[in-house]
Order: structure tokens, then C-alpha cells, then sequence
């Protein structure tokens, strides 16, 4: 006996095959029937008085509590107001004199292996016209109906739900539009290229003035730009085009208002791509037969644990401004969705943005009956994907009536996930509330699966993708009877309105017991959302009919598909393969090969098996295009059997020529260290003479040798130094000191006016220019006159007015003493030493 | 005796004097030596080494050889080691590419191998992210003993004015001697106790090669952007709809993760002890870091061993010309060291040096063509003169000395 294996899937031998033809049927991932318990009685469902025969066995009892006690005229789909005795319209399934006869009816209306195919639930379904389904959703009617038939089977169900892989339509894949070899076309690409050289040439291009950013698709040559911007624009959906996208949705450099400029470059896109027709799929490409999303078999609903599950949310309807408790558990808590800041997100789920959805307090009493008044104990759990990580004080879900009352709430502080529990060791907020560690960073802006425990015994206790976050609660675990039963259950905000929470929500589910961690686990490996398997013919490519290489496939939010588990199978198990090779394997979408997120392009392995050969354990996300609806979706393999695809030269790329900036000064600035050092050797002071000086000014003094970016502080810095080496020279070694003015050592025992008088004054000012400019050097730097002049000859005067040279202006304001002659040999030094000269190199 | 009061009022009297001193005139020989030297050294020559330069240069007869050897003769200040090179590696050091930091052993191994290259036995530069290398100071300096787990023989170093131009004093040693590290886990200056406090803490080991590339191939993540790799090793802590929107991951976090994350394997086995303040390898075992954020998108890459490849040799990454150096590995390989061969034997790397070297001594960007062509024959002449830095700055020095 074969059997087909896949990755956590129990696979069971084909059934069914006269129904479906080589059909295969697979069990596990996706089941339905996977309540483990029967669920707590259904408060508030009013019951009709029942006066026939007893249930004849176990399952006509669970058939009585799960599905026909809700199927009665006083039951929520209340069937029975035809479909009984009293109705007479046949089938008479909710028949309420004899719940044996009702069981029998409904028994051919059943499909127990897959209850979601069940005569009951597409009847109410009615492809989306509905049977008299008694919500406004006929998708929520059938969910319900679906789960009422899980409950009654569950208890009696082997395994997971099967699911039937049936042969989708052979279809080759469909036609593209590419771009032509040149830009002049026809179409022509000039349009857009004058955007993109008007206002992005700034940066992206070679000799661009800010930057010289690649890719360089502003560049002035076409051809250049031409080849740079074709992965930036795309063809068959221009909305998409990253051009479009970077000025429309992040804002990206807009030269005026972002939303006009993003509509400009869409408009330029579009009228060039609408020039161009689509051409059919490259005939060399090998290629598998196409299909879309819909034409897979749905492989969703996840093994989930629901056996105490009163409220659930999956977001299935997709539109309107209700989301439906498909919980099947009375009464039915829907959320009303506000008018706006609220959008339905594809591969089911809501995007919250500026609104919220909230259920009236009448139906949010279940909760408080359900939790509070019954069990004591309760488990939120949600699938939630953060809109960013800078929200503070933001309600994910809350059962509350304002920021001041609750009964409990999950919410968000930046990483943090908050949980508050109204208990006897609470107040009536809450609080003290349970946070996530801010170290941890246990919340990310992505999908994320979140459960929040609280029993008596453990208190709250948050689960993050299935693991305990190991923070424990503040306060221990208490009664619930505090809990109030006027307050509403609301997701994304407060009921008050003023604690937004921005993010996507794809399910929400509340359970009146905690989930054990297998059950947290079980849980998340089930996913969310809607699930496919696609089924990609490649029979005639491996010279075997009823070849396959199947994905599992979802929408993985509004932008893209995921695709995950790539299996090679045949349908029929009996067939065998051997030795057929299968190298770089890619996805094509709408007749193009993607360029963008291939995870399969280096596969290279060999085919030996045909009832299940996993090719990978890697998922991928590739861009959505057009919508689910219509998205077609093919493989390409490099090699599959003896079918070779086309081979791309590598390519063999130069690096360009380093890029130009534009003038730049000539000389600059010497850094931190090279002016410690520089003043050092020019003074002969050793730099730990002046270290404490040093380390003081260090990182005030220049870090990085731009002219540009001297300041008035580094200078500062700089005569601080310049200062204590002049000071070291003068005062700390006075032999030192001779060395360096051998001709003026006398004169430091004179006043001022005696020690520099005539030309004794060259006998400091020499020694300190010939050291710190150098002998013999003209460039780059003042004439050595100029500065001797300056310091101790140039006299008063001239037009405009000019003070005296520094020394005779320092003698003048004092002639007391011979320090003063020292501080005047200092401010000499000094002058020199923290000048440009020193300074610039 | 000199007092706070006397050192104040010499600041007041020289402050007004710092702006009297202006006007430039022409350069000669001279001139042209003492900027060769002032830009290689930080610091002016002595009077005797200017004459020394200025005289070899007229005695060459002006020729590129002789100007090149005058920069050799300005090499030779140890101020060039001590100032110069140590202030242009130790921005490498650290995330925020600060140049105030201390001595250490990733700046003082860059430091002995540029000193070096003219010996026998030299360590070429394009061996600088694999080499088993490291430089410490001479046993008779009185310093702290080298440690792994510590920077205090290297601190002391600095504060002791150590001269790191004298081979007596900076000597070379290995770091599988002195740290314990096999040999198939050192990688240079990467597998420094430096880099490793700066860039193998927490995280997840992609900063040591974002910052690697930053810092030896002058390219950010930005400029590497290539959403058409493939995805098929990115692991599984990106996000594949950063804030429910897959778009910023198919437009952008592909870009740079489909090449990275097959790179940035290399340092699987590799972490920092934070608590102990030193370097960990766990050969055949790949660090948790990994595996960080695991759930994040459960279908990504789980990383089994150290084994890396370079998606960027195809696509618009080929212009790094992998294969420009001797001795690359070709692709792919396992472990840091030679994926350190991988990034350093392409032409990116020799440019990014020539280009550092350029700015360090010039003091500027290339501005025109001309630079660009000078930049371009340093990074030819770096590689095909074995890989010597200083050679890299004679030249530099000898192009930017002035007319």
C-alpha cells in the first residue's frame, strides 16, 4: 500500500478515485473536525421542549447538542421552520418530534470527513447567495454551520480533516509584457526618463551632486538609465512599479506633494507600458502548466485546538463592516466595524488604522457568563502583525468600558505586549498589569501568533509564536468575580476611542479555559488565514502523466503570496520515478518569471519518488500582482528531466570609476592627535607634559581633517593647547628652555620694555617661526616676514587704523616685571603655535 | 612657578593674535617635501629630515621614484604609526566609527602589518580579514600582559607613548597563540578582541560584515541593494511583512539579506562573551544567535554549519570584480577567514584602500577625473605590488605634495 508523505500531514491512500478521478486525499494540515472536547453548553440559547424518543446512541446525542438543538425554529439557523414536521419541506433534518429521524435525514447532508463540504453548509452558503442564512454574511452562516458539524463529529473523528487533491485544468501559462531592447522604443522612454533625470538625478547618477546612489536610472545617458530602471518599473502592473511605490508609500524624496508626484510617475509608467502589447511566455523557458489560487484545493482552517473556544474570529467576509463569531457558541459576539480606518485585509484578516471593532455589551456578556460566572480561567489568543513598534498604551483587544475599567485587555507598549486582569488582586483596571520584558523585544512589527493564559493558580501568563515569554505575573492569580458584565469587547482600540492600536489583525479567538503550551503550540503550527495547495502539472516534463510539484500556497497579506513546502507527487501512488534530475526551479506570475523573492533557484536534486518527495523546507514570499482572483502562477526549471531551460551568461561587470564629488579644498585640517604631536615636536615639550590639557581639549579639537568643518570651538581647543605648550616651554625646564632661545635666555630676567627692546625680540620670535613654520618653506603658508612683523615690528597706523605689532601692545598694557616677560614669551609662543600654521596642512 | 591665573592671561593675550597671520606664495621642492611629509606623519619634519627629503628628491631628479622615496624617508616618523595609522584604522573599530578611541589590538595589528610590509615574510593586506595575526607590545615594556578578555595592554600602550613604529616595541605574534582560537576560526582583524566586543556582540553577526563592508569595501547595504538574488538563505528572523506590508520586504529587506545572510554565515561558529569580554568559537556549532526570532517567518533559512556563499558574484554586484586579487576563494567556502578572502581579494577592497589611503593623506575626496584615475592606478599598482599600504600612501602623498 503507497502513501503520500508531506511534511506534518498524515497522508492517507487515495479514496474517492471514481468521484474524482486520480484524486488523492490528504489528511492532517488544514482539519476541521478537530475539536478534542465538546464544547460548554450554549447559554442562552433558548430551548424548545423536546417530547420524542431519546437519542438512540452517543452520536445522535452529539448530533442533538452540537448541530440540531441550533437547527430548531428556536435555534440560531432555525432550519426547522421548514425542514421539520411542521415545515414539511423535505429533507426534514430539523425535525423536532423524533431526534433519531432528524439524525438519519441529516446523515446524507453530512460529510464527516470534511465537514466544510457538507451538503448543510454549501446549501446555506449558496456560492455566496445564501439559503436563508440567518446573518448577513453567508460565508459566516457557513462557517458556523461548519463548525456546529465539527462539534458533533469531533468526538468521534480519527484524525485530522482530509482533504481531496483533485487535478486543476491544464493550463499553460499566459501571455506578458516586456520591454523593448532599446529606449527609444517604440515606446519611446524619454517621458520617463525626463522624470527621473528632473528630479532623482540628484543622487542617482554617476557625477550625481548629493550622492552618487545606485541604481543609476536618473543617469543622463538613456541607454544607462534605460537599463537601470527596468527592475524599477513594471510592466504588467504599474501601481507596483517600486518608482511608484517609493514616492507614494515611503515618501521618498517627492519633489512636491508625495501622493501628485507618485500619481505623476504612475501616469508616465502607464501610458509607456500601455504601449506595449503582451508577448506570449518565453518558448525556451520550461515550463509547468498554470493556475490560479482559486483553482487549488483550500487547505485552510489549520488543526487548530477549539474544544473551549466561545468567541472566533477569522475575518473571512472580506467586505462589509461586520466580523462574524463563527464560534458557533451563542450568542454570536460580531463586531461592527467602524466606517473608516478599518480595511479588510486579503488572505482574510482586518487592518486597523484609525477605527475599531467592537460587539455590542449585550452579546459581549458571554464573555463574563462564559469566563467569570463559569470557569474562572480563560485564554485570549490572536494572530496579530503590529503596525510599527512606537505605539504606547494601545488596546489589541480589550473587554472594557474605557481606559479606566476592564475586565481584561491585550495591549501594546512599544516591544511590549501588555496583559490586564481584573481579579480579587487587581483593581478595577486591571491592574497591576503583566508586561512582556522591554529587553526581549518579545513584540516585532510582523505576523505574530499571541496568547495570554490567566487561571487562579498561575495568573497571566503570555505566549508569544508559542513560547512562554517567562515574565510572570506581578500579582497572584484570584477570582473573577469582580468581573463586570456591561462592559464590550473591542479589538484595535479602546470602547472610548482613544487608545489606537494600528496593525493587522488575522484571527482572534477566546477560550473560556487556558490552553495548555501543547495546545499554544498546536495552535500556532496550524497558520492562519486562507490556505491553497496548487498542484503544478509537470507530467509531460518528466515523461510520467499525473506529475505534480505541489505547494501550499496563501495570501500572505495584501502585497503577496506566500509559497511554502514544495512537494513532487504523482497522483496516481502506484507510479514510480527514478534518477529524473530537477535543477533551479522558480515561480512565474501573469506569463513572467519573477525576479524578486526565489527561493528555489538553486535547488539541484534528483527525483526518486512520487508519493510525496519534499524539494524544500523553505517558504517565500513573492509579490501579489493583479488579486487573488486572477493572479496565474506557473514553475520554470533551469533542467526537469531531460528538458534544459535557457542559460544566462553570467554577467561580467566592471566596477565603475570611483565617483567625482567636485572641487575640494586643497589642505586641511590637522586632526586631534596631529596637533598634540605637531606641537610636541615644534615646542619640544614631551606631550605628558601637557596630557591633563590634552585629554581635556582632545575630543574638542578637530576629528576629521575637512576644512569645512572647523569651528570656533575646536579653536578654542586648540589655544588651550597651544597655551600649556607654551607654558611648558617657558616655565618647566629652563635649560630646555635656553636651548630654545640661546640668545634671549638673559633677557627673562629684564621687565618687558628692557627684554624686548630693539632687536632683542628676534631672539624669541626667530627661534619660534623657524621651528614652527620650517626653514626655507614658502607654500601654503604666510611669508615669514609677514608673521615676524606682525608679532614684534609692525607699528600703529595706516588707513584704516591698525593697532601695533603684539609685543609692543602687550607692553603697553603692562611693564611691571620681569613674569611679565614670560607671559609676553608665552603669548608670542603661543600666537604662532595655535595659528594656522600649526593648524593647517 | 606658573599659576592658573598667569595661564589664563596668556590665552586672553594670544586669542586676538591667532587671525593676524595670513598670505600664501609659491612651492618648490621644499615645500613639496614638508607637505609629503606634514601628510604622512601629521607633524612637521625635523629641519635635518626635510633637508634629507628635499635632497634625495633633487638628487633623483624629481622623478615619481625619487618623490617616493622621500615619502619612505617620512614613514620612517614614528608619528606616522602612532598618529597617522592609528587614527586611520580606529574608526574600523567601532560602530560608531569614532576616532577617539583607545589603542587596540584590531588598530595595532593594522598597524604592524602596514609597517611590515617592506620585511621578508610581510603579511600581504588583502590577508588583513584572514590572516592568523595579531601585534602586541614587546614583553619588556612593562605593560599589562596581553589578554583575550581585556583591552589593558593595548590602553597602556597609548598612555605609555609606546613607539608602534619600532619593531622592538610593536611585535607580531598569532592570535591562535595568543587567544586559543583554532585556526580555522581566526579571521584577522575581524576575530580581534576589538572587533569582536564592537561587532560580534548580541545581534546576530550581520554587523560584523555590514560593518566590514563599510569599512573594507566602502559600501553600505544601501549600495549593495539587489532584490534579484536568490531568497533561499535568509533566515528566519526577517520579517517578510515588516508591519503587516510585505512590500518593504520585497522591495527592500531582499535587497540586501538574499546576498548578506549567505555571507554573514561564515561567523556561525563565532560570538563575544560579553560577561567574560572575550571572543567565543564553537566550531561545528552554530551560535544561538542564529536562531534568534526564530518564529519570526518559520519557513526561512535555518543555518546548519559555517559554510557561505556569495550570491553577489552574479547580478549587479559582479562590479565588485570578485576575482581581482590572487587568492580568492572563488564563491563559497566555509568560515570566517575565507570569506575574508573572498571580500578581500576584490577590486572593491583594493580601491576602498586606495580611496582611505587617498582622503587620509589628500585630505579630501577624489574631485575630478584625475583623482578618479589616480585612485584607479593606486588600487592596480596596490595589488599588483603585493598588497603594501605604505606604497599605497607614497603614492597618495606624492600626488597630492603640490605643484
Amino acid at each position: 500500500m503507497n502513501f503520500l508523505r508531506f511534511p506534518e500531514v498524515i497522508v492517507r491512500p487515495a479514496r474517492w478515485a471514481a468521484l474524482a478521478g486520480a484524486a488523492v486525499i490528504l489528511s492532517g494540515c488544514g482539519g476541521g473536525a478537530s475539536t478534542e472536547a465538546l464544547p460548554p453548553a450554549t447559554p442562552g440559547t433558548q430551548q424548545q421542549t423536546y417530547n420524542g424518543p431519546p437519542p438512540a446512541t452517543e452520536d445522535v446525542q452529539n448530533f442533538m447538542v452540537e448541530l440540531w438543538t441550533n437547527l430548531q425554529p428556536t435555534g440560531a439557523a432555525a432550519c426547522g421552520d421548514c425542514h421539520s414536521q411542521a415545515g414539511g419541506q423535505s429533507p426534514l433534518f430539523a425535525r423536532f418530534d423524533d431526534v433519531n429521524s432528524a439524525y438519519a435525514a441529516a446523515g446524507p447532508l453530512t460529510d464527516r470527513d470534511q465537514p466544510a463540504l457538507s451538503r448543510l453548509v454549501t446549501k446555506v452558503f449558496n456560492n455566496g447567495a445564501g439559503h436563508n442564512c440567518w446573518l448577513a454574511s453567508p460565508q459566516a452562516c457557513a462557517d458556523i454551520m461548519t463548525t456546529w458539524i465539527e462539534n458533533w463529529v469531533g468526538g468521534g473523528a480519527t484524525g485530522g480533516r482530509q482533504i481531496i487533491l483533485t487535478p486543476p485544468p491544464l493550463n499553460p501559462p499566459g501571455s506578458t509584457k516586456v520591454f523593448p531592447p532599446t529606449p527609444a522604443g517604440p515606446p519611446d522612454f524619454t517621458p520617463i526618463h525626463d522624470l527621473l533625470t528632473q528630479y532623482c538625478s540628484d543622487c542617482h547618477r554617476s557625477d550625481g551632486p548629493i550622492l552618487q546612489q545606485q541604481p543609476f536610472f536618473a543617469e543622463t545617458d538613456i541607454n544607462v538609465a534605460y537599463a537601470a530602471a527596468q527592475s524599477k518599473i513594471d510592466l504588467n502592473n504599474p501601481p507596483d512599479s517600486r518608482f511608484v511605490f517609493r514616492l507614494g508609500v515611503q515618501f521618498h524624496n517627492c519633489w512636491s506633494d508625495c501622493a501628485s508626484d507618485s500619481a505623476t510617475m504612475l501616469a508616465a509608467i502607464q501610458a509607456y507600458a500601455g504601449l506595449i502589447n503582451p508577448e506570449p511566455v518565453d518558448p525556451n523557458l520550461v515550463t509547468s502548466m498554470a493556475l490560479t489560487l482559486l483553482e487549488g484545493t483550500v487547505a485552510s482552517g489549520g488543526n487548530r485546538f477549539e474544544a473551549n473556544q466561545i468567541a472566533l474570529y477569522e475575518f473571512k467576509a472580506g467586505q462589509g463592516f461586520t466580523a462574524f463569531d463563527t464560534s458557533g457558541v451563542a450568542p454570536a459576539m460580531d463586531l461592527a466595524l467602524s466606517p473608516t480606518g478599518v480595511n479588510w485585509v486579503g488572505g482574510w484578516g482586518i487592518e486597523l488604522i484609525d477605527g475599531k471593532a467592537q460587539a455590542t455589551t449585550t452579546t459581549s456578556r458571554k464573555l463574563h457568563d462564559l469566563i467569570a460566572n463559569l470557569t474562572g480561567e480563560y485564554a485570549i489568543e490572536a494572530w496579530v502583525a503590529p503596525g510599527n513598534v512606537v505605539q504606547e498604551e494601545s488596546r489589541i483587544v480589550s473587554y472594557s468600558a474605557g481606559t479606566q475599567a476592564r475586565n481584561f485587555h491585550l495591549g501594546q507598549t512599544l516591544y511590549q505586549y501588555d496583559a490586564y486582569n481584573r481579579s480579587g488582586s487587581t483593581d478595577g483596571n486591571g491592574e497591576p498589569f503583566l508586561t512582556t520584558s522591554a529587553a526581549d523585544e518579545d513584540l516585532q512589527a510582523t505576523l505574530q501568533h499571541v496568547v495570554v493564559n490567566y487561571d487562579p493558580i498561575n495568573g497571566r501568563r503570555i505566549y508569544v509564536n508559542g513560547v512562554f515569554t517567562d515574565d510572570v505575573d506581578p500579582v497572584p492569580g484570584d477570582t473573577l468575580v469582580d468581573w463586570d458584565d456591561t462592559f464590550a469587547f473591542v479589538l484595535g482600540n479602546e470602547v472610548s476611542g482613544d487608545r489606537q492600536w494600528q496593525g493587522v489583525i488575522k484571527l482572534v479567538a477566546i477560550h473560556n479555559r487556558t490552553l495548555t503550551d501543547a495546545q499554544i503550540q498546536q495552535n500556532m503550527d496550524a497558520g492562519v488565514g486562507q490556505k491553497f495547495f496548487l498542484l503544478f502539472y509537470v507530467g509531460d516534463l518528466v515523461n510520467l502523466p499525473g506529475s505534480y510539484v505541489m505547494f501550499e500556497v496563501a495570501q500572505f497579506d495584501n502585497y503577496s503570496y506566500l509559497f511554502n513546502a514544495p512537494v513532487f507527487l504523482n497522483l496516481d501512488t502506484s507510479t514510480t520515478i527514478s534518477g529524473v534530475p530537477l535543477v533551479g526551479m522558480k515561480i512565474g506570475l501573469n506569463g513572467s518569471v519573477l525576479d524578486v523573492g526565489q527561493a528555489y533557484a538553486n535547488l539541484n536534486l534528483t527525483l526518486n519518488d512520487t508519493v510525496g518527495q519534499p524539494l524544500s523546507n523553505m517558504g517565500t514570499v513573492i509579490p501579489l500582482q493583479n488579486g487573488p482572483d486572477v493572479d496565474e502562477f506557473f514553475l520554470t526549471f533551469d533542467q526537469l528531466g531531460q528538458n534544459f531551460g535557457p542559460v544566462t551568461p553570467p554577467t561580467n561587470l566592471t566596477l565603475p570609476p570611483e565617483a567625482a564629488v567636485g572641487p575640494q579644498p586643497d589642505i586641511g585640517l590637522r586632526t586631534f592627535d596631529e596637533i598634540n604631536a605637531t606641537m610636541s615636536a615644534v615646542t619640544t615639550v614631551p606631550p605628558g607634559e601637557v596630557q591633563s590639557t590634552f585629554d581635556l581639549v582632545r575630543q574638542q579639537l578637530p576629528a576629521v581633517p575637512d576644512a569645512g568643518t572647523f569651528s570656533s570651538a575646536q579653536e578654542i581647543g586648540i589655544a588651550q593647547l597651544a597655551i600649556a605648550y607654551c607654558d611648558a616651554l617657558i616655565e618647566n625646564d629652563v635649560n630646555r628652555r635656553n636651548q630654545y632661545f640661546p640668545n634671549f635666555t638673559t633677557n627673562f630676567g629684564q621687565i618687558p620694555s628692557t627684554a624686548y627692546a630693539g632687536a632683542n625680540r628676534d631672539d624669541l620670535i626667530n627661534p619660534l617661526v623657524d621651528r614652527i613654520m620650517g626653514v626655507g618653506l614658502i607654500a601654503s603658508q604666510p611669508a615669514f616676514a609677514d608673521v615676524v612683523d606682525e608679532l614684534g615690528y609692525v607699528a600703529a597706523g595706516g588707513n584704516p587704523a591698525r593697532p601695533p605689532n603684539l609685543i609692543d601692545r602687550l607692553i603697553a598694557a603692562d611693564d611691571s616685571d620681569s613674569d611679565r616677560t614670560e607671559d609676553i614669551a608665552k603669548a608670542v609662543c603661543s600666537a604662532v603655535l595655535g595659528s594656522g600654521i600649526a593648524l593647517v596642512q | 612657578m606658573h599659576s592658573v591665573r598667569r595661564l589664563r592671561k596668556g590665552f586672553l593675550l594670544v586669542a586676538c593674535a591667532f587671525c593676524l597671520i595670513s598670505g600664501t606664495a609659491s612651492a618648490d621642492v621644499r615645500d613639496q617635501a614638508r607637505r609629503i611629509h606634514d601628510r604622512l606623519a601629521g607633524v612637521p619634519p625635523s629641519q635635518t629630515v626635510l633637508d634629507t627629503m628635499e635632497q634625495d628628491i633633487i638628487n633623483g631628479g624629481q622623478s615619481q621614484a625619487a618623490y617616493e622615496s622621500a615619502a619612505y624617508t617620512a614613514m620612517q616618523n614614528s608619528e606616522f604609526y602612532k598618529v597617522t595609522l592609528k587614527n586611520f584604522a580606529a574608526p574600523w573599530t567601532n560602530r560608531d566609527f569614532d576616532v577617539f578611541v583607545p589603542l587596540n589590538d584590531y588598530v595595532a595589528t593594522v598597524i604592524g602589518i602596514v609597517r611590515d610590509d617592506d620585511q621578508p615574510g610581510y603579511v600581504p593586506f588583502n590577508e588583513l580579514l584572514s590572516a592568523d595575526v595579531l601585534y602586541v607590545g614587546a614583553g619588556n615594556l612593562g605593560l599589562p600582559a596581553y589578554s583575550a578578555a581585556n583591552n589593558n595592554h593595548y590602553a597602556q600602550m597609548e598612555r605609555d607613548d609606546v613607539d608602534l613604529g619600532d619593531p622592538l616595541q610593536l611585535v607580531r605574534d598569532a592570535q591562535t597563540v595568543r587567544n586559543g582560537i583554532p585556526a580555522a576560526g581566526v579571521a584577522g582583524v575581524l576575530t580581534t578582541r576589538a572587533a569582536a566586543e564592537a561587532f560580534f556582540v548580541a545581534g546576530t553577526n550581520r554587523a560584523m560584515f555590514r560593518f566590514t563592508m563599510v569599512n573594507h569595501l566602502c559600501n553600505d547595504m544601501e549600495q549593495m541593494l539587489d532584490t534579484t538574488r536568490a531568497a533561499d538563505r535568509i533566515r528566519q528572523d526577517v520579517s517578510r511583512s515588516p508591519g503587516g506590508d510585505s512590500r518593504v520586504y520585497l522591495t527592500n529587506c531582499i535587497g540586501c539579506h538574499s546576498g548578506m545572510d549567505p555571507l554573514a554565515q561564515a561567523y556561525a561558529y563565532h560570538d563575544y562573551d560579553d560577561a567574560t569580554g572575550r571572543l567565543v568559537y564553537t566550531p561545528g556549532t552554530v551560535v544561538p544567535k542564529y536562531f534568534n526570532n526564530d518564529t519570526t517567518f518559520q519557513y526561512g533559512f535555518v543555518t546548519p554549519d559555517d559554510s557561505w556563499d556569495n550570491y553577489w558574484r552574479d547580478g549587479p554586484n559582479n562590479r565588485f570584480e570578485w576575482d581581482f586579487g590572487p587568492n580568492t576563494p572563488g564563491g563559497s567556502g566555509s568560515g570566517a577567514a575565507s570569506m575574508g578572502r573572498e571580500l578581500a581579494n576584490s577590486k572593491a577592497f583594493a580601491r576602498c584602500q586606495a580611496k582611505k589611503v587617498f582622503r587620509a593623506v589628500c585630505l579630501r575626496d577624489p574631485a575630478d577625473a584625475n583623482d578618479a584615475a589616480q585612485i584607479e592606478s593606486m588600487t592596480v599598482s596596490f595589488r599588483d605590488g603585493g598588497y603594501r599600504l605604505k606604497q599605497v600612501f607614497a603614492e597618495s602623498a606624492v600626488y597630492c605634495m603640490g605643484d
